[in-house]
């Protein structure tokens, strides 16, 4: 090919995605890791970073935002609000470019988790009603425009409190984690200790429910997950019960079988301290991370054998995802980490990004 | 293969030029290490070794009760110096608990030693390693010493509680030397506190960082046992049982020994603790750091009676409670203006996670 050529065929894709409104998201060598990030002084952040350390975005927002939903086309991502907030943002991931702030609608929170529809066009989140505190909302929103997000309707997502919700490998049904805790609006204070209802549901996007199954122990809040490209989902508990019970603190339901405890040696389930935060999979190498912030300790097991690979300290992690060739991880305090997992020896490579002081999730777009 | 220590440890775009051994934060950090923690955990492992030798000697008649006392005491300050020093393998693997069972709320020392040596009157140190974490620290040592009930001088009391006192301290002093072994492997916390990068820390600043926090969060802890006697937690109804090592009285000697060590992280053993990374523009903020440790200090000195007496009358816990602010002061300070000055975040996700 003729360098002109190139060049010209280079310069229309650019004109696509600025003009057109859709474009191809170009797969970077570098991916771009997408998280919710504070100063030091306190002040959020939307921001993007590729992972060889180059700053995309750094988008001042007015609250605290958790986990983040890159869309599976377009350079957009929603930066979900962090419980009780009643605000999320779509940025431009090209440059930070705030396009929209989602406001939710009345009588409606943000639980701080959503997923794009895998063809573009629809977004959901999970919502709290709160005339009703507690009572497990999934709003729908439609894209429209290409940089606005529009609320269509709602379905029950047949549970309290729910927390993370991730697609099944069909693009079509929904896991939801239902936490179990009733809030009420504007605060964080958990009105159920005493009658939580934890569950995972496995629903519809149209809002029917498929199944719904609780871990035995009612303070056992279910609240992250991950989901293999075999179906296979894992899923963090957050205990609210006594700091000395010995609870399934991590749970699996590989395809076709009951929701159910994923093995955990007892120094781990120990030293997480009745905590998981955030979960990932690596379906390639069949792989299974959690950050443990309570512990300050991040775990890597073989998904299928369930043994332990790595059992790191890392204080106040915070979010994980699978690379090509392993985990990215962050933490509130100190560097991110890539876990290269190929080999026999799991090699910890540390990332030229920004120390510290990032929040809860992160995302690879 | 499960890998707690990953060796290989690779670094992306590693461009630190000029990061030698001057740089003033591997500076600190290598000479805290060997100037502060390492002699803590010294002293610690030499304590306990001193610990297991007393409870031999005082059960084979060697030894006073008093000296017996005398050692638990020591084993209990050398143990509280390292609050502030609680990262690495201590923290890691649960072992506090076995070194102290606090708060006991509901007695459990008491109960469960009594329920052991009923149980198992010829206690071997195999059933104590392998039994509660409750009977098998100075909590219970100090039990067995200073509770009133417990007549030591009636030979055949020392003859039920002694298999225990033994087994106790041979525990405690294999614990300690455990600990201080892991710290000086060489892939232990010495060599990571040493040279960058490492498999736990990618940067000097990590691990200062690290050190800051586990003393910022022990001073936090430290308010927490003397609010909890106070009545911090329970409306204002002093708990003198809630307080650490109340049976001997010790609370405040304990209490005493932890800030000391706290000021020797920020101080260093030849002026070259964390201090020492301020620069001048930070010079004020440092003199008031120095005054929150003389206040501290200065207000423990000034306690003359043991807490539990210190708690039933008016002016005492008015001392206390100056005292608990002057804690307050030093924690707050830390937390926030220091670890600002530093470049160090001490950290959210784990306070305030969802």
């Amino acid at each position: 090919m003729q360098r002109r050529t190139f060049l010209a065929l280079g310069g229309l894709l650019v004109a696509a995605g600025t003009v057109g409104g859709w474009t191809l998201v170009q797969r970077q060598a570098t991916p771009l890791l997408l998280s919710a990030r504070d100063d030091a002084d306190g002040n959020h952040y939307a921001v993007g970073y590729y992972l060889d350390g180059r700053e995309a975005f750094s988008t001042r927002i007015a609250e605290r935002c958790h986990d983040v939903v890159p869309h599976p086309s377009l350079p957009l991502a929603m930066f979900v609000g962090r419980r009780p907030s009643r605000e999320s943002y779509l940025i431009d991931t090209r440059d930070g470019t705030l396009l929209q702030t989602l406001a939710s609608p009345a009588h409606r929170h943000f639980y701080g988790h959503g997923v794009f529809h895998q063809d573009g066009d629809w977004f959901y989140s999970t919502e709290n009603d709160t005339t009703d505190p507690g009572r497990g909302v999934l709003g729908v929103y439609r894209l429209q425009g290409n940089n606005r997000l529009e609320r269509v309707t709602e379905h029950p997502t047949h549970g309290v409190g729910p927390h993370q919700l991730l697609w099944l490998p069909d693009g079509e049904t929904l896991a939801v984690a239902n936490g179990g805790i009733r809030t009420e609006a504007d605060s964080r204070e958990m009105l159920n200790l005493d009658n939580m209802e934890p569950s995972l549901v496995i629903m519809d996007r149209d809002g029917t429910l498929i199944s719904k199954e609780q871990l035995p122990e009612q303070m056992n809040s279910v609240r992250h997950m991950a989901v293999a490209s075999d179906g296979t989902l894992v899923t963090g508990q957050q205990y609210e019960g006594d700091p000395e019970h010995a609870v399934p603190l991590v749970a699996i339901k590989r395809p076709g079988q009951p929701f159910q405890p994923f093995p955990l040696g007892e120094v781990q389930r120990r030293a997480m301290h009745q905590y998981t935060a955030s979960v990932a999979i690596h379906s390639e190498l069949r792989r299974l991370a959690i950050t443990a912030p309570r512990g300050n300790r991040f775990y890597i097991w073989d998904l299928d054998s369930t043994e332990l690979l790595l059992d790191a300290p890392l204080p106040d992690c915070a979010g994980v995802a699978a690379s090509r060739d392993g985990f990215v991880v962050s933490a509130g305090v100190g560097r991110c980490r890539h876990y290269d997992c190929r080999g026999s020896r799991i090699v910890t490579e540390y990332l030229e990004l920004p120390a510290g002081f990032w929040d809860n999730h992160l995302r690879l777009a | 293969m499960l890998q707690r220590t990953p060796l290989a440890v690779a670094v992306l775009g590693l461009l630190l030029a000029g990061c030698g051994a001057e740089e003033p934060y591997t500076r600190v950090s290598a000479a805290l290490t060997d100037g502060v923690l390492l002699p803590a955990y010294t002293a610690w492992a030499e304590a306990d070794r001193q610990l297991a030798d007393s409870a031999q000697a005082f059960c084979a008649g060697e030894q006073s009760l008093e000296q017996a006392r005398a050692s638990y005491l020591s084993a209990h300050r050398s143990w509280s110096a390292l609050q502030p020093l609680q990262l690495g393998p201590l923290s890691e693997n649960n072992l506090a608990w076995q070194v102290q069972f606090w708060p006991d709320k509901k007695n459990l020392v008491a109960r469960q030693v009594e329920a052991l040596l009923n149980s198992q009157p010829q206690l071997t140190q195999a059933e104590l390693d392998k039994g509660s974490v409750v009977v098998q620290g100075l909590t219970a040592y100090e039990y067995v010493l200073f509770d009133p009930n417990i007549d030591l001088g009636d030979s055949a009391v020392q003859q039920r509680y002694c298999p225990l006192l033994i087994a106790i301290g041979n525990h405690q002093q294999a614990l300690s030397s455990d600990v201080l072994a892991r710290w000086k492997d060489e892939d232990g916390m010495q060599a990571r506190l040493h040279s960058f990068p490492n498999d736990r820390y990618a940067d000097a600043q990590e691990a200062v960082s690290d050190l800051l926090r586990t003393q910022v969060s022990a001073i936090d802890g430290l308010k927490k046992k003397l609010g909890a006697p106070l009545g911090r937690q329970s409306k204002g109804v002093p708990q003198p049982y809630q307080a650490e090592a109340w049976r001997s009285g010790a609370s405040l000697a304990i209490l005493a020994a932890a800030v000391d060590s706290a000021e020797r992280l920020w101080q260093g053993a030849n002026q070259d603790g964390l201090r020492s990374l301020l620069n001048s523009e930070h010079s004020e903020l440092a003199t008031r750091i120095d005054a929150a440790y003389a206040d501290t200090r200065q207000r423990l000195g000034a306690l003359d009676q043991p807490l539990g007496q210190l708690l039933a009358d008016e002016a005492g816990r008015t001392a206390l409670n100056a005292l608990y602010d002057s804690l307050n002061r030093l924690h707050r300070l830390q937390e926030g203006e220091l670890a600002r000055a530093l470049g160090i975040q001490i950290g959210f996700n784990a306070h305030d996670g969802d």
